[in-house]
């Protein structure tokens, strides 16, 4: 079930123009790459992207951008601070008469999900509480991709990453849990945070359209398929992303001033299984034996969710 | 809280006199964060903003690591940023203070210097500054309030100079400054405009120009030339700070130089200090002079660029010369002599004896009698002794102080007893 | 001393490639040193390795200035300045170059001060080992081959260590050696001499302050990525037939590069300068009008 779209409807209401040239030294079948290009699609231009260091990060690599937008590289932790000084000045610089109305610019953070929930966390939490008015993107492949795909806040349990191996000692890969972005958010009452998916590019632009009629912060993340920190074929990119929504380890949603809304409730949840298969970080789970318990804890975390938003969202039936 | 009108002279706080640089450079974004001893400066930038006495932007931010990149943001898309921390912060910030002079962005700091963690302190001495002192920034080192009111707007200038665009840090020592009230003469208005032009840097970041910033650079010999870029415009810096300096002895009747020389013209032995302990040498020299010792003071400002030409003509050919650091690089001792005897083994004449002490850490006094020691221990030195170590100056009263608490710190037993002299002693 | 040099893009293998050498000629007996440079750790960026061989313990570090060897995995790199390939090209004795074309033809166009061979990588990893491995084992192998290093066991023998360090599966191995196995008798009959000795000597640059954005990492000529034509990292290209093409924007939508036009009329048009073959709009076309061919002249 899909919510009904408010600003596009369908890919040939996609903007044409593309504020991400070719070129950039990103993976072949990049989900992050993809989730930015349609980001800046729905911002259509006059843009400055403020990055925290990442695999974002070598999009600008002297003499090359692919950017047809400003970019400014801060540091890993404090990209938002970055934003803040931009608008701010922006804010300033207009209001003196510095600077006409129509040079502004919208200040987008893009930053990964490390930087997020790790190294960023205050930066982040620091400029929403402040009512900065700007965009947030963060890629989520779930790990440090690109230091070599390391654990991070957003590493889900059971997945494997280069500094969470799967041993006999800790046989699910990942202990942890990964960290609730979007609930961090919601606690810091900002005007509109939103899930994205690259397997779904109208919602993705419709959402971002909509926050544009909202001033203060914009939040969003995007799951982010990484073909060589998932170990994933590049051309399966938005088969997997897919399946995180249909299985429904992926939910789409949105919160505006708070209220959250889903914007797909998959009628029939798939097993999670199927998106787990997909990708090799998760093939310790499958041989040399099945961890039954591992699995099991897995596909429980995302039917108590399922369950709750039932509770709250869907009529009864 | 700071008095309203500039242009008369007036008991300021050496945060004061750097708040009112600020003011007086009509700052337009000014990012924060507090640590003591420097929050008294962010307290009246924030008041004179929300009294509409400053016309600029004043937002609290989440750390200084968050503040210096947010400066440098806003320095980066055109504003004209001012901003302050000390110690800790400063160390929390350095990887962004590193960020933003590599963007090559103009904005002015303020650093009041405290001893670093751990242990924990809150008096100052200078490791904190001199850790930012490969970052890039030029540094400026106050000795009077006055002189930190004026270093501000002198830094701007430097700042903005298109020859050099990088950030530039005005530090003074926490508590000796930050702290200490004393006579100020504040530009009017109209000497800091006549001085210091408003902003107009054409703004970087708009829309209709896009460009990309800080970009990322994989190659050792692309790197070495924006390294090395930073390096040439801050030597080109020593002569904009020059030409600032003229312009502003014209239009305020005060001159600063890269160095100041007290009592140096028949000097043979020569103290070589930065920062507000400066003043002390100044007493004790006068003290010694009376006594018959040609003594002087060389005063170190501009640490960097480092005015090694202005260090070499003045300290060359003097028969003695010792520097005293108020920092300590454990495992080499004070961190200036290095390069002050870096720049005189490379210099034509040296001196006949080069010595290092290190004092005042965390705060601790330099007493009369420490001066004295240094020019005994230089005035008896001969050029066939070699390789000497930075030595303390640490008394044994300041020992015996040391052991006292010590012994109050180890054991449980040991209880602090008023002795007759009003002095606690400690028995044990 | 022997100084080899390899180029190629994360991914390709050059680092497992600059083991595997730096392995056999330990394992002959030699002193040797390989290493990686570290930057983005990223497929498809521009990477090198390197290993040194010598008689005697080796007194150098870090990038191979004047290679003896140079081998290329990605012909494409020889176009960008920012990945090197060039340098110190004069003292190769050979630059062997991965590549279906014939290596006269490449010299001509490349116009470089060394003598050039080809081989088709690409085409030995596809055959034998299958799509989307990486070209280590036989690139490993053609640099043993040029670097006289011997006998093909021993070869095998460092191949096979450093595939087991990575961590492949058996069969892979196996099928890894197989490739090595060719490419080194492919290419053992013409090894590498040195041509000219290292010569040690350089003018020094004197820099000067630069103005305005030359002095700063500001780049102003925005969107200009394109002309890094990551296109020739593709194995597999993507091929639209417009016939059968419904307008759908799928394709145009998921191309995450952005390398997907779509015309006056809305049918898709592919960017092959910069399309990198991830060949999501193959896997994903929902009326299956888009085709995928084996690119043969690079990878």
């Amino acid at each position: 079930m899909k919510t009904k779209r408010e600003f596009i409807h369908n890919l040939k209401e996609l903007p044409r123009d593309e504020l991400l040239a070719p070129g950039s030294p990103l993976c072949a079948g990049c989900g992050g790459l993809l989730a930015l290009r349609l980001l800046l699609k729905a911002l259509d231009g006059n843009v400055a992207v403020v990055n925290a260091a990442g695999c974002m990060t070598l999009l600008a690599v002297y003499p090359y951008t692919p950017l047809r937008t400003s970019w400014l590289y801060t540091t890993m932790g404090s990209a938002p601070a970055g934003a803040q000084g931009i608008r701010d000045a922006l804010d300033v610089l207009i209001a003196k008469g510095r600077l006409p109305r129509e040079e502004d610019l919208r200040v987008v953070v893009l930053a990964g999900d490390g930087a997020t929930l790790d190294i960023g966390l205050s930066s982040l939490s620091g400029a929403i509480h402040r009512g900065l008015d700007f965009y947030y993107l963060c890629y989520d492949n779930e790990a440090f991709g690109n230091t070599g795909f390391q654990m991070s806040a957003a590493s889900p349990y059971g997945s494997r990453t280069a500094t969470s191996p799967a041993t006999p000692l800790q046989a699910a890969g990942t202990l942890q849990q990964k960290k609730d972005l979007f609930e961090i958010w919601r606690s810091h009452h900002p005007p509109y945070a939103a899930t994205l998916s690259t397997a779904d590019p109208v919602d993705l632009v419709d959402k971002v359209r909509r926050a544009t009629r909202l001033r203060g912060p914009k939040l969003f993340t995007a799951l982010a398929v990484c073909p060589p920190g998932w170990g994933s074929a590049p051309s399966r990119g938005f088969e997997i992303a897919k399946l995180a929504l249909d299985t429904g380890v992926w939910p789409l949603k949105e919160a505006i001033d708070g209220k959250v809304r889903h914007t797909y409730i998959p009628q029939r949840r798939r097993p999670l299984e199927e998106y787990l298969r997909t990708q090799r970080r998760f093939a310790h789970l499958f041989s040399p034996q099945r961890q039954e318990d591992v699995l099991h804890r897995m596909q429980q975390a995302v039917d108590a969710y399922w369950d709750e938003v039932q509770r709250h969202e869907m009529p009864p039936r | 809280m700071v008095g309203e009108q500039g242009g008369t002279r007036r008991m300021l706080t050496g945060n004061a006199a750097a708040a009112w640089g600020a003011r007086l450079a009509r700052v337009e974004y000014i990012p924060a964060f507090p640590i003591t001893p420097q929050t008294e400066i962010i307290e009246s930038l924030a008041a004179w903003c929300a009294g509409g006495e400053l016309a600029a932007r004043f937002v609290t931010l989440d750390s200084e690591h968050s503040m210096i990149t947010a400066a440098g943001a806003a320095a980066a898309t055109g504003c004209r940023v001012f901003t302050a921390t000390s110690s800790q912060g400063l160390l929390y910030g350095l990887e962004a203070l590193w960020t933003v002079a590599g963007w090559r962005v103009p904005l002015v700091m303020v650093n009041v210097s405290r001893g670093l963690a751990a242990p924990i302190t809150l008096e100052p001495d200078h490791n904190d500054i001199l850790a930012a002192r490969d970052s890039g920034c030029i540094q400026l080192h106050a000795e009077t309030c006055q002189e930190v009111l004026d270093s501000v707007l002198l830094a701007y200038r430097v700042a903005e100079d298109p020859r050099v665009r990088l950030p530039v840090i005005v530090n003074m020592d926490g508590f000796y400054l930050s702290f200490t009230r004393e006579p100020v003469e504040v530009p009017t208005p109209q000497q800091a405009a006549d001085f210091l032009p408003e902003a107009q840097g054409e703004p970087e970041f708009r829309a209709s120009r896009p460009l990309a910033q800080g970009v990322a650079v994989l190659q050792g010999a692309l790197y070495s030339h924006f390294r090395y870029q930073m390096h040439l415009a801050q030597e080109a810096a020593l002569a904009v700070h020059e030409e600032a300096a003229a312009d502003f002895e014209q239009i305020c009747g005060r001159r600063y130089g890269a160095v100041e020389a007290y009592r140096l013209e028949d000097a043979e032995l020569v103290l070589v200090m930065a920062g507000s302990f400066a003043t002390k040498a100044r007493a004790a020299i006068d003290v010694l002079r009376s006594e018959g010792k040609r003594v002087g003071l060389l005063r170190l400002r501009m640490i960097r660029p480092w005015p090694a030409a202005a260090v070499a003509a003045a300290l060359g050919h003097r028969r003695g010369v010792a520097v005293i650091d108020q920092n300590l690089s454990p495992g080499l001792g004070g961190i200036l002599f290095q390069e002050v005897a870096a720049t005189l083994a490379r210099s034509a004449r040296r001196p006949g004896v080069l010595r290092s002490f290190v004092g005042g850490l965390g705060g601790k006094d330099i007493s009369l009698g420490e001066f004295r020691h240094v020019v005994d221990v230089l005035a008896a030195a001969s050029d066939s002794e070699d390789l000497h170590g930075s030595e303390l100056l640490f008394t044994e009263a300041d020992w015996q102080q040391v052991q006292s608490l010590v012994q109050l710190a180890q054991f449980p037993e040991t209880q602090a007893v008023p002795s007759d002299d009003g002095r606690s002693e400690v028995r044990r | 001393m022997l100084r080899i040099r390899f180029h190629g893009r994360g991914g390709h293998g050059v680092k497992t490639a600059s083991r595997i050498v730096g392995t056999a000629a330990f394992l002959s007996g030699f002193y040797a040193q390989d290493s990686p440079i570290y930057g983005a750790e990223r497929r498809g960026a521009a990477v090198a390795a390197y290993t040194r061989i010598d008689t005697k313990p080796i007194c150098e570090r870090g990038a191979v200035a004047e290679p003896d060897l140079i081998l290329v995995v990605d012909e494409t790199l020889l176009a960008d300045p920012a990945a090197g390939v060039r340098v110190g090209c004069e003292f190769a004795s050979a630059l062997l170059v991965n590549s279906g074309k014939e290596g006269t033809a490449l010299a001509t166009e490349l116009r470089l001060p060394c003598p050039i061979l080809t081989l088709d990588l690409t085409a030995v990893v596809l055959a034998v080992v299958g799509r989307g491995s990486a070209q280590s084992a036989v690139l490993g192998a053609a640099a043993c081959a040029l670097a006289g290093l011997g006998p093909l066991e021993r070869v095998l023998e460092a191949v096979q260590r450093e595939l087991v360090e990575l961590g492949l599966e058996a069969d892979e191995q196996a099928r890894n050696l197989e490739a090595a196995r060719r490419v080194y008798a492919d290419l053992s009959a013409v090894p590498a001499r040195p041509r000219l000795p290292a010569s040690g000597q350089v003018e020094l640059h004197r820099p000067t302050l630069a103005k305005g954005a030359a002095s700063r990492p500001i780049i102003l000529a925005v969107g200009n990525a394109a002309a890094r034509h990551t296109g020739r990292w593709r194995v597999f290209r993507p091929v639209i037939d417009q016939e059968a093409c419904t307008r759908c924007g799928v394709c145009f939508a998921l191309c995450p590069d952005g390398a997907i036009t779509l015309d006056e009329r809305a049918y898709p048009v592919i960017d092959y300068e910069n399309c990198k073959g991830c060949m999501m709009c193959y896997q994903e076309c929902p009326v299956h009008c888009i085709s995928e061919r084996q690119e043969v002249q690079a990878w």
